[in-house]
């Protein structure tokens, strides 16, 4: 009992063990059940949600400076980089650096256009990226009819889906760029100011922080890990095809709150968008092997969003009330004591 | 703080005769915020015709006590009785309170500034509008009436919106609407002076007691002791959470409610001007700040600098401009070293509610490093255990969580965060707002402490005891320094005096000017969408000439007509300070409803349109029930309207039944069908948005706060809200069957996005509040022709979404160009 209420204590701090929890259990279950599951199956899985990771912990960046700020421009630049990818690289493994460069390039145009709407213009963030993602389209659509072939290069394509000794090198670089991230948001000074910009906006900048470049760092981030994200997977599916970055869009935020970061911004967890990218695409396998038609799957993925929102809802309510003694709104009728 | 107990004793040993008929009586209330009461068995009884003066110093426990007597919050111990007869609690709600006819007028002015005067006399007392045509202008008559009662000659407009009024404007309106309730027995004013000029005042005080006399009880709260001792007939005075005392105005004297509230009691600080004698120039105030002065403010290091005034002149103006100079008021105000603040408002400026004390003092020295740098706990640890120590906060308590701490310890946390941040200028902002006495007396030899360290400290604040402290005080009046007062000179008289001196109005004239250039500038803005969709229109005519036929028209605009429904649909929910990223789905789903089970079983398929409307609104429901952010919960519940789709309908298809191709299929002749539909569709929002039930949903975007205060639901309305955009959004679906004469699950998905961006081009505000019908279904017009436009001009489809999405950015950038920034960054 004691043990319990200590894990459930650590628990609230490390959120992200939750997703940790689910994917455990899913795999435990699926392994007993259908007798298909082995430790090579779930390597392919956590490789399909290296992709997602990715991606998913620059969504982390931005939806930690709060203010319900989303960046829905990151299918849009999967989907335009992946054609970029095959526009520079060409199949050749010479042009690879071209290739890299132009896809982080990419990143940077379309992060700097974002923070540009976002910081400089006080445009909201949704309607911003939403903006971008417009303008995107239309260049993957002029970029798909420009692209020689579906050719890859070897090396890249190597990387997208090599293993080492059974362990997907893009398992690897997700796990070492999750580290990264932690390292980052726990020990550095940039970390601390993501996470008070999140919390309380005109706090910060009260105690000296300046929020805009702050802000700004968040979505060049989000826009340039989506974009090398964007590079890899088209080498990962040997090409690109208009609409390839969509299902990212909901799945990214869905990782991120998944995973034990707050929607409301100000405390993110990077192991917790590793953790939720694998369960994810395990509730997605595990429901293609159920056979369930993709409808269902939407479906479900829909209603796992909305209910892991509706609890963290509630936490944030919670932790909102404890915040205000004074109870100065309507919320504080329903908690106060009751007369005798 | 025993002497003060008896006192009580000694006062409520002698009740006041109760001669006239009681309205309401409060007994023995108790209210406890975890370890700290904020309420002590205050009894308070209010007859018919009193004028009950409140006072007390903040933090004495006013507005707890108005709290529970308006229903707000429930006390912990306590009773509570109308006419003799008691109440329980658990039934008493702000609803009840108003149906016995409490009204509260609060100090944070509750008006919906996005709504008319007349309008926010209807949500006051919404019952006469039975909603039938000319409404408004029972309203409008009620709130002229009603202000002219209480404020001869104010000459205000009752069809203004009440954002265009000035601060004193709003207040009278506040205070005519609540004089004004039908059935009305007391009325708590909460500072209702704090704005008015004095001769606004003497009116409000004729307007009480007149009504008075009538046998309407008022509560007046004032720091203003001269006007408690003007108006009331009885005092009471609460410190420290209880009554200290209780009587007639005859007994009670300025001099005698100042100790009384503790006011002299405290000694606040023995501040040397010797260390204020260095010539060391911090901050140089100059230019039209201190034009009544007619010389430059010098702020130098070492001394006590007091920001007075009544609320809202100009203090806290003062103290953000310091804090970042590169405002506005940058040739005014010159600063030569760094500044640190410390915030009063600790929940909205101060605190990080999800980090430790420890994290919370350490960023003011973190945010000031490179951001690269690397942060350790026991460098933090190092840095704050120091500041902590001289704060007298214990470091025991670094792990905690900020928000477990009390509000004085907070405080003390803020200050520590400035120490660290080691900064030469101090600013406070009302630091010692709801903090108790022990930590003030802290609090106090702190900030001498500080000042004699050679730092200097800038101190607004709303207690004027407290400017007694300061070396030299700045009185504000109309956003100018009018007055400098220093040593012997600062006094309460004094101070008070000055707040009320009119600064010569040189700027407003100027300020006007401006103002209409920004007005047309507005207007122009708002303008866009017809004036391009006129753009539009002529070119494409320009080039095609058969476009002008009335056949012509229909082609291009029937496909419109889809995304005119879902503009409407997004438009109300963007009305509520919300976005649906679901709308097109559901319009989507719709179809294949309609195309699929309505065309095959009717009934069945009736009913599941019923059911997919039941969840869409639900999920308005949802969103609010559960504070959950709207676009994330649309987002997902997109996956969900087309999963069931794709279930449904895996692949393009299905029948538009008959009846609901006729519904879209009929012709007058020579007015396009569609032009008819599309201006049908208009008129409905514009007609929706006018009835009460528009202001309603208006309201609650613009200040759910003042909607729940005067007695709406905010979970039904949300209910509303998400119903009537779901018809649209249903309506939408059924005319893309109706148009195609089959579904796709696919064929509503772009409308979301589209719908947005001419919900925002038609002139709503993404904030919430602010709807014009005419001007986003413009929007949609436009939008969507701009696929044939391109089509006219030769330029290849590819641009479609580029062309979109340049003219979304372009339009918010000019409305962000010619709006005021209401939030700051």
């Amino acid at each position: 009992m004691n043990a319990l209420a200590t894990f459930s204590l650590w628990a609230q701090r490390n959120r992200w063990v939750w997703a940790a929890i689910g994917v455990l259990l899913l795999w435990l279950v699926l392994s007993v059940v259908t007798n298909r599951f082995s430790l090579s199956s779930l390597s392919g899985i956590v490789l399909s949600a290296s992709f997602l990771t990715v991606v998913g912990v620059g969504q982390m960046f931005v939806v930690t400076t709060g203010r319900g700020n989303i960046d829905l421009s990151v299918a849009s630049v999967i989907t335009l980089s992946a054609f970029v990818a095959l526009l520079t690289i060409r199949g050749q493994d010479a042009n690879l650096a071209i290739g890299l460069v132009a896809a982080v390039l990419l990143g940077l145009a379309v992060g700097a256009l974002n923070s540009l709407l976002v910081v400089g213009l006080g445009i909201p963030a949704i309607i911003a990226t939403l903006a971008t993602g417009y303008v995107l389209a239309t260049a993957t659509l002029l970029s798909n009819k420009a692209i020689p072939g579906f050719a890859v290069s070897p090396a890249l394509k190597d990387l997208a889906t090599g293993r080492v000794s059974g362990v997907p090198i893009m398992a690897i670089i997700a796990i070492l760029g999750v580290a990264a991230t932690s390292f980052v948001l726990r020990y550095t000074v940039f970390g601390q100011l993501l996470s008070a910009v999140g919390q309380n906006r005109a706090a910060a900048r009260l105690a000296g922080i300046r929020n805009g470049p702050v802000i700004a760092s968040a979505f060049i981030i989000s826009s340039v890990l989506a974009s090398l994200d964007g590079l890899l997977l088209g080498a990962y599916i040997g090409g690109a095809f208009l609409e390839m970055g969509q299902p990212y869009l909901l799945q990214s935020i869905a990782a991120v709150v998944l995973g034990g970061t707050l929607i409301f911004g100000g405390s993110a967890t990077a192991v917790g968008t590793l953790f939720a990218s694998i369960l994810l695409i395990l509730i997605v396998t595990t429901m293609q092997i159920i056979g369930l038609p993709p409808g269902a799957q939407d479906i479900v993925q829909g209603i796992v969003v909305i209910f892991v929102l509706a609890l963290a809802g509630r936490q944030a309510i919670v932790r909102r009330s404890a915040a205000d003694p004074a109870g100065n709104d309507g919320a504080a009728t329903s908690t106060a004591g009751r007369p005798s | 703080m025993s002497h003060l107990a008896v006192a009580d004793q000694e006062s409520a040993a002698a009740p006041i005769a109760p001669i006239r008929q009681s309205v309401v009586a409060l007994g023995q209330i108790t209210k406890s915020f975890g370890p700290t009461l904020a309420n002590t068995g205050i009894d308070l009884s209010v007859g018919a015709g009193d004028i009950i003066g409140l006072v007390g110093g903040n933090g004495a426990g006013k507005s707890t006590l108005m709290r529970i007597l308006c229903g707000s919050m429930w006390p912990t111990l306590g009773s509570i009785s109308f006419a003799g007869e008691e109440v329980n609690f658990a039934d008493y709600g702000t609803a009840e309170a108003q149906k016995r006819g409490i009204r509260m007028v609060h100090q944070e002015l509750s008006l919906c500034a996005n709504l008319s005067v007349a309008e926010n006399f209807f949500l006051e007392t919404p019952g006469d509008s039975a909603s039938r045509p000319g409404w408004r202008s029972l309203y409008r008559t009620r709130a002229r009436s009603a202000l002219d009662a209480v404020f001869p000659g104010n000459g205000v407009d009752a069809d203004a919106e009440v954002g265009h009024l000035s601060i004193a404007e709003r207040q009278m309106v506040e205070i005519a609407r609540a004089a004004a309730t039908p059935g009305v027995k007391l009325i708590v004013l909460d500072e209702p002076t704090s704005s008015l000029d004095l001769d606004r005042s003497k009116q409000l005080r004729t307007f009480i007691r007149e009504r008075a006399k009538a046998g309407l009880a008022f509560i007046f709260i004032s720091h203003k002791l001269q006007e408690i001792i003007d108006i009331a007939t009885e005092i009471v005075v609460l410190r420290n959470g209880r009554t200290a005392w209780q009587g007639k105005v005859a007994d009670a004297s300025i001099g005698k409610l100042v100790q009384l509230m503790g006011g002299d009691a405290n000694p606040v600080h023995q501040h040397t001007v010797s260390a204020a004698s260095s010539r060391d120039i911090l901050v140089r105030l100059a230019g039209p700040l201190t034009a009544e002065l007619g010389r430059d403010i010098d702020i130098v290091r070492g001394e006590i600098v007091g920001l007075a005034g009544l609320e809202g002149s100009g203090q806290k103006e003062l103290l953000h401009a310091i804090f970042s100079p590169d405002r506005r008021q940058s040739a005014s105000v010159i600063r030569h070293a760094e500044a640190g603040f410390i915030a009063g408002d600790r929940q909205k400026e101060g605190v990080f509610p999800l980090w430790s004390v420890l994290g919370n003092i350490s960023i003011g020295a973190v945010a000031r490093r490179p951001a690269l740098g690397l942060v350790s706990d026991r460098a933090n640890r190092d840095t704050a255990a120091d500041a902590a120590d001289r704060l007298r906060l214990d470091d025991k308590r670094f792990q905690s969580n900020i928000t477990e701490l009390s509000g004085g310890n907070q405080q003390k946390a803020l200050v520590a965060r400035a120490l660290v941040a080691d900064t030469p200028i101090i600013l406070l902002d009302d630091p010692t707002r709801g903090v108790d006495i022990a930590t003030k007396q802290d609090f106090y030899r702190l900030c001498n402490e500080i000042a004699r360290g050679g730092r200097s400290l800038i101190w607004h604040t709303t207690e004027d005891a407290e400017l007694l402290a300061c070396d030299r005080v700045l009185v504000f009046s109309g956003g100018r320094i009018v007055r400098e007062l220093s040593g012997e000179a600062i006094t309460e008289s004094a101070i008070v005096g000055a707040s009320f001196t009119q600064p010569a109005h040189k700027h407003a004239g100027a300020g006007r000017k401006d103002a209409a250039k920004t007005g047309l500038a507005r207007r122009l803005v708002n303008a866009a969408p017809f004036i391009g969709l006129a753009t539009v229109l002529a070119v494409m005519i320009a080039a095609n000439p058969a476009v002008a036929s009335s056949f012509g028209l229909d082609l291009l605009l029937m496909p419109a007509l889809s995304l005119v429904l879902v503009t409407a649909a997004q438009m109300f929910i963007v009305g509520g300070s919300e976005i649906d990223l679901g709308v097109g789905a559901f319009a989507g789903l719709v179809s294949v409803l309609s195309a699929t089970l309505l065309y095959d079983q009717p009934w069945l398929g009736a009913l599941a349109l019923v059911a997919a409307l039941a969840a869409y609104a639900g999920l308005g429901g949802v969103i609010q029930a559960r504070k959950i952010p709207a676009i994330v919960v649309t987002l997902g519940a997109s996956f969900i309207w087309v999963g069931l789709g794709y279930a449904l309908q895996p692949t393009p298809g299905g029948a538009s039944p008959e009846w609901l191709s006729a519904l879209f299929n009929w012709s007058l002749g020579f007015v396009p069908t569609s032009i008819i539909l599309i201006a049908a569709v208009a008129l409905i929002s514009l007609v929706i948005d006018r009835l009460p039930l528009g202001v309603v949903l208006r309201g609650f975007g613009n200040n759910p706060t003042a909607m729940i205060r005067s007695g709406w639901s905010s979970t039904r309305y949300a209910l509303v809200r998400y119903l009537i955009a779901g018809l649209f959004a249903g309506a939408a679906g059924l005319s893309l069957t109706a148009i195609n004469t089959a579904s796709d699950i696919n064929s509503g998905n772009s409308f979301t996005l589209l719908g947005v961006a001419a919900v925002v081009m038609g002139g709503c505000s993404l904030l919430g509040g602010v709807i014009s019908p005419i001007g986003a279904v413009a929007g949609a017009v436009t939008l969507s022709l701009i696929g044939a436009l391109l089509g006219t001009l030769n330029v290849s489809s590819d641009y479609n979404a580029a062309t979109q999405g340049l003219i979304l950015v372009a339009l918010l950038t000019l409305r962000s160009l010619t709006a005021d920034r209401r939030s700051e960054q």
